[in-house]
């Protein structure tokens, strides 16, 4: 298994619940995600990154907490931005997640309704989407570091990387 | 045990008594499961109930169809898991350092016998009729970290609420607690019937 970087072990870390979102303009931001998508909306010049972990593709109406679905949770997140700038942010975004850990049913996985449908709420909210890391059948451990931008991605038994 | 009805309690603990027995004769040795926790939690809650850690854990998971549908899990951490697949095997504990075709076999094979023999009861308990009619799916393996373990079996469920009806229990093998057991994550419709049954735990 991976560990995490001396920096992401050295710097403070909020930890991002299943369903929430998170604010920061500093250190790092971090969830863990198996078929959910931890979307992360990162304005650099302001220095500020939202990360939320998205469960299901559509809130139907049920929109709290409104982390909890993608349709629910870009928005949400552009307002807690606007709300820490002082002003409309502008926003780059990175995904991670979407898996099919267990091979059950049939149909689209949940996992990649969950991409596709973030997908299409950036696309809505002009967001570019800069990096992914999704589908697979592994969970996967996503930090944030907030004053880069970087988004590492760590897994059990397959390795490393940083978007 | 909170907010489930004893009837309910008492219906969990007939399939563990039943699992029990299955898990003794599998591993030729004593073996039982102690129902440990049967409540709804919260969804941050539910998803750290196999740890809040990183270090991985191994298992297997079945999706049941039927008259008490949902997901069964088995898990342990991975050091427990692989002393799980050696006494399944007929090997002295300690013996498999690493997850070939062979342990993972062996585990899976495991949560299809004690998963099956714990929900059997269950099902007839609730007045399913045809108790033969739960269709597990076949057992998938995984090893993962325990959030993202318990975040894709949760996914069942949370649709419909932010808290999580859970079912888990833990082995105790030649006297011993090991750390491994099955987490139940009841389906909407099984959530139904334990709330007609008397249990209280239906996510409001």
């Amino acid at each position: 298994m991976t560990r995490p970087t001396d920096r992401a072990a050295a710097v403070h870390a909020d930890a991002v619940a299943i369903g929430r979102i998170g604010v920061a303009t500093q250190g790092m931001l971090r969830t863990f995600v198996g078929s959910c998508v931890a979307v992360a909306l990162l304005d650099r010049r302001r220095g500020l990154a939202a990360l939320a972990h998205v469960m299901l593709p559509a809130s139907h109406g049920a929109a709290t907490p409104p982390g909890k679905f993608a349709d629910t949770a870009v928005p949400e997140m552009l307002r807690l931005l606007a709300e820490r700038a002082g002003e409309a942010p502008a926003c780059t975004a990175k995904l991670v997640g979407g898996a099919r850990m267990f091979a059950f049913g049939t149909g689209t996985p949940i996992g990649e309704q969950n991409v596709a449908a973030l997908e299409h709420a950036l696309a809505v909210a002009r967001i570019p989407v800069i990096a992914r890391d999704c589908g697979g059948d592994c969970g996967r451990r996503v930090s944030v570091d907030v004053a880069t931008g970087a988004v590492t991605v760590e897994t059990v038994g397959h390795g490393t990387r940083t978007l | 045990m909170s907010g489930v009805s004893h009837e309910i309690e008492t219906l969990f603990r007939v399939g563990a008594t039943q699992a029990s027995r299955a898990l003794a004769a599998w591993l030729d040795r004593p073996a039982s499961l102690v129902v440990e926790r049967l409540e709804s939690l919260p969804l941050a809650d539910a998803v750290a109930v196999l740890g809040r850690g990183d270090e991985p854990i191994c298992g297997a998971g079945m999706q049941v169809a039927g008259g008490l549908g949902g997901v069964i899990l088995l898990t342990a951490p991975d050091a427990v898991g692989l002393i799980l697949a050696d006494l399944v095997l007929g090997r002295s504990p300690g013996t498999s350092r690493a997850w070939h075709d062979l342990e993972r076999s062996a585990v899976m094979e495991t949560a299809n016998i004690v998963g099956c023999r714990y929900l059997n009861p269950l099902a007839t308990g609730l007045g399913v009729e045809d108790a033969g009619a739960l269709i597990p799916s076949p057992p998938c393996f995984v090893r993962d970290f325990p959030a993202t373990v318990m975040q894709a079996a949760l996914s069942m469920q949370t649709a419909e609420s932010d808290s999580v009806l859970l079912a888990t229990t833990e082995f105790s093998i030649d006297g011993v607690p090991t750390r491994c057991g099955l987490v139940f994550v009841p389906d909407a419709a099984a959530l139904g019937r334990l709330a007609a049954a008397g249990g209280r735990g239906r996510p409001a």
